[in-house]
C-alpha cells in the first residue's frame, strides 16, 4: 500500500463520522485492503506512474472564491463544489427530478452508491471510502428535463473527494454536464454513477481541465437498461496524472451507446482514458471515438475494452482511436481490446497513430489555402468533428472556445507550421 | 447444423499413434545435477554448461506468466523428465541403413518418407526424434554452398564462436519464465548459419517429433543469416496421442544481418487433447528475430494443434530500412486455447512491418490475438499496418483482440484494425444457390478468409496447410 494511501484512510478511520454508507464504506475498506496497491506491472496503470502522488507535497487550498464561467446561451441549473465543498444551493423547483446531498440518507441512493462503478477501480475504492461530497440526482418516470444539470468541480489545493448518483427514470430524459477543474497541486478521486431505467435517455458531457498540476482519478459509470440510450461525450486535458474511467454496461436488451472523447495534451501532461465497454444482453449497439492530439512532451494513454458476453447475440460494437502525435518526445499508447463470446456479433475496432491525411492537405491547398493555415485546420477539424456533432449549440460554442485556447498552445508545434 | 458441427468436432486426432522405441530417459525432476547431466550427455564444453546453469538460476528467480487469455492447471516442473534419448542412437548412425528401421516406420505413418522427400522436394530434412537428431540430410549439398545446417549440440562442438556469439542474443536468458527454462534444459534444435551474400539452394526443414511420455520436448533453434543472404525455413510438427499433458518450450532465434532475409514457415499440428482439452501439448514458445539494415524477417504460421498455445513471433527492427511481417492462421476447436501474436519493435528509420492475422474460433475453444507494435523516438518515417481478423464457429466459442500500439515518433505510421464476424448467411446462401453443399461452402470461405496467410506459404507448406484447416473444420458449420 502506498504512503499516500496510508494517510489518506488513517484521515477516514481518525474521524468518527459515521453517515448510512459507514457500512459500504466499510466494505471497501477492506477490499482495499486486500488489493496491491498499482505498480507498473498492474496491466490496467501499465502506463501510468503514481509516483507523483508520493512525490508531490500537496497544501492546503488557500482560496475559496470561486465563480463558476457561465455558457453564454445556455440555460442549465449549475450545482458548485469549492475545494470539494457544496456551495451552491440545491434547487428544489424542477418537477419531478430531485436532487439531494450524497450525505442524506435517500433510499434512492442506497440503491445506486456501489451499484454501477465497477469494484475494480483501485481509486473508486478509495472515494467510496472517503467520499465527503456529491449530489444523488434521481428523476422521475417520463419525466423529460430540458434544462440541463452542471455540477461544476473547483480546486485549488488539498485533497477532495467527490461522487454523483444519479438515475434516470422508465422513459425519462436528462442532460448531466460534470465540469473538473483545477489550480495548484492536488488531489481529487471524482466518480460518478448513472442508472438509466427502462426507455431512459441520457446526455453525459465529462471535462477534465484541470491545470497540470493537478492529480485526478475518476470516472463516469453507467448501466444502461432495455431501450436506453446514452450518447456521452469527454473532453480530457493532461495534468501531473489525469486518470479517467467510463464504464458502460448493457444490462438490457435493444440500448445504445456513443461515447465521444477529445483529449489535447501538451507540456508533460499525462492523461490516461480506460473505456470498458459490457454487452451482458442481445441487440446492444456501441460506438466509441476517441480522437487526441499529443504535443510537447505529453503522454496519451488509452484502453478501449468491449465485452461481449455469451449471450450478447446480435450486437454491434465499434471503437475507434486516432491520434496525431506532433514531437519526438511526447507519446501514444493505445490498446483498443476485444473479448467475444457470442458468434452473431459485428464488432470492429480500429486505431491509429498518424500524421495528416495527405489527401485532404492536398485538396485544401488546391483551394488556395497556405499549408501551414491548412495543416492548422485539419488539425482542429479532426478534434472538432466530433464536438461539432453535439445536440447543444452553446455548449458547442463554448466548448469549441476552450478546445481552441489550448490548441493554440499547441499549433506551433504541428509538423510543417513555423512557429509565428 | 449443430449435430453436424458436433460430429465434425468429435473427430479424433488423425496422427494419434505411439510407436515404441525404447528410449533412454531421466527419471523426473530439475536440478542444478539434471543439468549437469544433460550437458554432460551432449558432451558440451564447460561454457555450455556454465551459460545453463545460469539461465537455471535466472529461472528459480522468476515466476510463470499470467496475463495470457489462457487457463489451465498448474505445471509441476518436477513431475517432468528432462532428457529422453532414443536407446539406438547412443552408436549414432552414420547413414538411413544404420537408423532404427521402427524410427523409419514412424516418419512413413506421418508422410514424411525421408527418402522420397529429399528426392522429390529437394527439402534437407533435420528430423527431430524426442530430443536427438538422428538423421540430417543433405548436408554436402549445403556444405557446397557454405551453408551450415546442422543439430545446434553439434554445432556447440563445431562452431563454438558462432554459438557463442549468437546464442542467446537475440532472446536473453531471463527473456521470460519459459525462455529462461529453455535456456537450461534444451536438448537439441537446429543450427543455420548462412554466409554472406549466399542464397541457400533449398527450404531447410526441421520435424519435430514428441514421442516420449512425460518428457516435455525444449528444443532451441538459432538461424543467422550473414550479409546479403537469403534463407526459407520450415517448421512443422505433429504428436501421438497421449493421456498427460506435455510441455513444449521453444526458443527460435532469427538473425538478419545487412540485406539478409529469413523467411521462417511454421505448421503446427500437436495433439490438442480430447474433447475436455486433457492429455493436450502445451506449446510455450519464444520466437524473435533481429533485423539489420535492409534485412527482413518473414514470420508464417498456421496454428491448428496443442491445447494451449502461448506464442508470439516477434521481429525487432533495428537497423534502417528493414522489414519485419508476420502472418498467422490459428485454428481452435473443442477446449483449445490459444494466445498468438507478434511483436514489432522499431527502432532504425523507415523500418515497415506488417501483421496479418486469421483466427478461427470453433466448439468450446478461445483464441486470442495479442500483438505489440512499437515505434521508438528514432523511427523516423516508420510504418505499421496490422489486420486481425476473427471468424466465430458456433455460439460457445471465445474471439479475443489485445493489440498494444505505443508510438513515440510523430513521423511513424500505425495502424491497427480489427474486425469480428461469423459465416455470413448470405455468402453461404449464395455457394449454396451455386450447387455447393454447405461443408464446401464453409471450407471454401474459411480458405478464402485465411487466403491472405496461405500466399506467404511456400508451396508444401500451403497444400498441408489448406488439407489441415479442412480437416479440422470438416462440416463444422451448415
Amino acid at each position: 500500500m502506498s504512503n499516500w494511501l496510508t494517510q489518506a484512510l488513517a484521515q477516514y478511520q481518525s474521524s468518527d463520522s459515521t453517515d448510512w454508507l459507514s457500512a459500504a464504506r466499510e466494505k471497501s475498506l477492506q477490499q482495499l485492503h486486500n488489493t496491491a496497491w498499482p505498480t507498473r506491472k498492474t496491466e490496467n496503470w501499465r502506463y501510468t506512474p503514481l509516483a507523483c502522488l508520493e512525490r508531490t507535497s500537496v497544501a492546503e487550498p488557500t482560496n475559496d472564491a470561486f465563480t463558476a464561467e457561465s455558457i453564454e446561451g445556455l440555460e442549465c441549473i449549475e450545482i458548485v463544489f469549492v475545494n470539494g465543498k457544496l456551495v451552491s444551493e440545491l434547487t428544489d423547483n424542477i418537477p419531478g427530478v430531485s436532487i439531494s446531498l450524497l450525505s442524506e440518507s435517500k433510499e434512492s441512493a442506497q440503491n445506486l452508491f456501489q451499484k454501477v462503478k465497477p469494484e475494480h477501480h483501485v481509486f473508486g475504492l478509495v472515494n467510496d471510502v472517503l467520499a465527503s461530497a456529491g449530489v444523488v440526482i434521481d428523476v422521475d418516470e417520463s419525466v423529460v428535463v430540458d434544462t440541463p444539470i452542471r455540477l461544476v468541480h473547483w480546486q485549488n489545493g488539498g485533497e477532495s473527494h467527490v461522487r454523483h448518483l444519479v438515475r434516470v427514470g422508465k422513459g425519462a430524459s436528462l442532460a448531466v454536464i460534470e465540469e473538473y477543474r483545477g489550480d495548484n497541486p492536488l488531489v481529487a478521486t471524482q466518480y460518478a454513477e448513472y442508472q438509466l431505467e427502462d426507455d431512459a435517455k441520457l446526455n453525459h458531457y465529462r471535462f477534465a481541465l484541470h491545470t497540470n498540476q493537478a492529480m485526478v482519478v475518476g470516472g463516469s459509470h453507467f448501466n444502461l437498461s432495455d431501450r436506453s440510450e446514452l450518447h456521452s461525450t469527454l473532453i480530457g486535458f493532461g495534468s501531473l496524472l489525469s486518470r479517467v474511467d467510463i464504464d458502460i454496461n448493457h444490462c438490457g436488451e435493444h440500448a445504445m451507446a456513443t461515447q465521444n472523447s477529445v483529449y489535447l495534451l501538451e507540456g508533460k501532461e499525462i492523461f490516461d482514458l480506460h473505456s470498458n465497454v459490457e454487452h451482458t444482453k442481445p441487440n446492444g449497439t456501441t460506438e466509441e471515438n476517441i480522437r487526441g492530439i499529443v504535443g510537447d512532451e505529453a503522454k496519451a494513454v488509452f484502453n478501449g475494452r468491449i465485452h461481449i458476453h455469451r449471450h450478447a447475440q446480435k450486437t454491434l460494437a465499434e471503437l475507434n482511436n486516432r491520434n496525431l502525435l506532433l514531437t519526438n518526445k511526447a507519446e501514444v499508447n493505445t490498446k483498443p481490446e476485444l473479448e467475444i463470446y457470442a458468434d452473431d456479433v459485428r464488432c470492429a475496432h480500429g486505431a491509429t497513430v498518424a500524421e495528416l491525411d495527405t489527401k485532404a492537405l492536398y485538396y485544401l491547398r488546391s483551394r488556395g489555402v497556405s499549408e501551414q493555415e491548412a495543416r492548422i485546420m485539419l488539425n482542429f477539424g479532426f478534434i472538432n468533428e466530433l464536438i461539432e456533432q453535439l445536440p447543444l449549440e452553446p455548449l458547442v460554442e463554448w466548448l469549441q472556445g476552450e478546445l481552441k485556447r489550448r490548441f493554440n498552445d499547441l499549433r506551433n508545434q504541428i509538423p510543417g507550421v513555423e512557429a509565428v | 447444423m449443430t449435430e453436424e458441427i458436433d460430429k465434425a468436432l468429435a473427430r479424433q486426432y488423425e496422427a494419434g499413434f505411439v510407436s515404441d522405441v525404447e528410449s533412454e530417459t531421466f527419471p523426473p525432476g530439475l536440478d542444478e545435477d539434471v543439468i549437469a547431466r544433460i550437458s554432460a550427455r551432449k558432451e558440451e564444453p564447460e561454457w555450455m554448461l556454465e551459460w545453463r546453469l545460469k539461465a537455471y538460476r535466472t529461472w528459480k528467480e522468476m515466476s510463470e506468466p499470467e496475463w495470457a487469455h489462457v487457463d489451465f492447471p498448474k505445471i509441476n516442473y518436477q513431475d517432468i523428465s528432462y532428457y529422453s534419448a532414443p536407446k539406438s542412437m547412443a552408436d549414432k548412425p552414420k547413414s538411413l541403413d544404420e537408423v532404427d528401421p521402427e524410427l523409419l516406420r514412424t516418419y512413413e505413418k506421418l508422410g514424411i518418407p525421408l527418402v522420397e522427400q529429399q528426392m522429390l522436394a529437394g527439402v534437407a530434412v533435420d528430423a527431430v526424434f524426442d530430443s536427438v537428431s538422428v538423421v540430417t540430410t543433405f548436408r554436402e549439398k549445403l556444405e557446397e554452398a557454405g551453408v551450415i545446417f546442422c543439430p545446434i549440440s553439434e554445432a556447440v562442438h563445431k562452431y563454438p564462436d558462432l554459438v557463442k556469439k549468437y546464442l542467446g542474443s537475440v532472446v536473453p536468458q531471463k527473456d521470460n519464465y519459459f525462455a529462461a527454462l529453455n535456456c537450461a534444459v534444451f536438448t537439441d534444435g537446429s543450427f543455420v548459419y548462412i554466409p554472406k551474400g549466399v542464397r541457400c539452394p533449398m527450404e531447410l526443414s526441421t520435424y519435430f517429433r514428441i514421442n516420449e511420455q512425460n518428457t516435455g520436448q525444449f528444443e532451441r533453434t538459432l538461424i543467422v543469416a550473414d550479409e546479403g543472404s537469403y534463407v526459407s525455413y520450415l517448421e512443422g510438427c505433429t504428436a501421438p496421442q497421449r493421456d498427460e499433458n506435455q510441455l513444449h518450450a521453444a526458443v527460435v532465434e532469427l538473425v538478419a544481418m545487412d540485406d539478409a532475409e529469413i523467411k521462417y514457415s511454421t505448421v503446427q499440428n500437436w495433439y490438442p487433447g480430447d474433447e475436455e482439452g486433457r492429455g493436450g501439448i502445451y506449446n510455450f514458445v519464444t520466437k524473435r528475430g533481429i533485423c539489420h539494415t535492409n534485412a527482413k524477417i518473414s514470420w508464417t504460421q498456421v496454428e491448428t494443434g496443442s491445447s494451449v498455445t502461448w506464442k508470439y513471433p516477434s521481429c525487432v527492427l533495428k537497423g534502417d530500412n528493414s522489414i519485419g511481417e508476420f502472418y498467422s492462421v490459428a485454428l481452435t476447436r473443442a477446449k483449445q486455447q490459444a494466445d498468438t501474436g507478434t511483436k514489432m519493435i522499431h527502432l532504425g528509420k523507415n523500418t515497415r512491418s506488417t501483421i496479418i492475422s486469421k483466427g478461427i474460433s470453433a466448439g468450446r475453444s478461445n483464441n486470442s490475438y495479442r500483438g505489440l507494435v512499437r515505434m521508438n523516438p528514432g523511427a523516423d518515417g516508420a510504418r505499421n499496418f496490422t489486420q486481425c481478423d476473427s471468424l466465430l464457429i458456433g455460439d460457445q466459442c471465445g474471439a479475443h483482440t489485445f493489440p498494444y500500439v505505443e508510438s513515440k515518433n510523430p513521423s511513424a505510421i500505425v495502424e491497427h484494425e480489427a474486425t469480428t464476424s461469423k459465416v455470413s448467411d448470405d455468402q453461404l446462401f449464395l455457394c449454396q444457390q451455386r450447387g455447393l453443399d454447405p461443408e464446401k461452402a464453409v471450407s471454401m470461405i474459411v480458405n478464402g478468409f485465411c487466403k491472405e496467410v496461405f500466399k506467404e506459404l511456400p508451396m508444401e507448406f500451403a497444400v498441408e496447410a489448406g488439407k489441415l484447416l479442412e480437416i479440422s473444420l470438416e462440416g463444422s458449420v451448415g
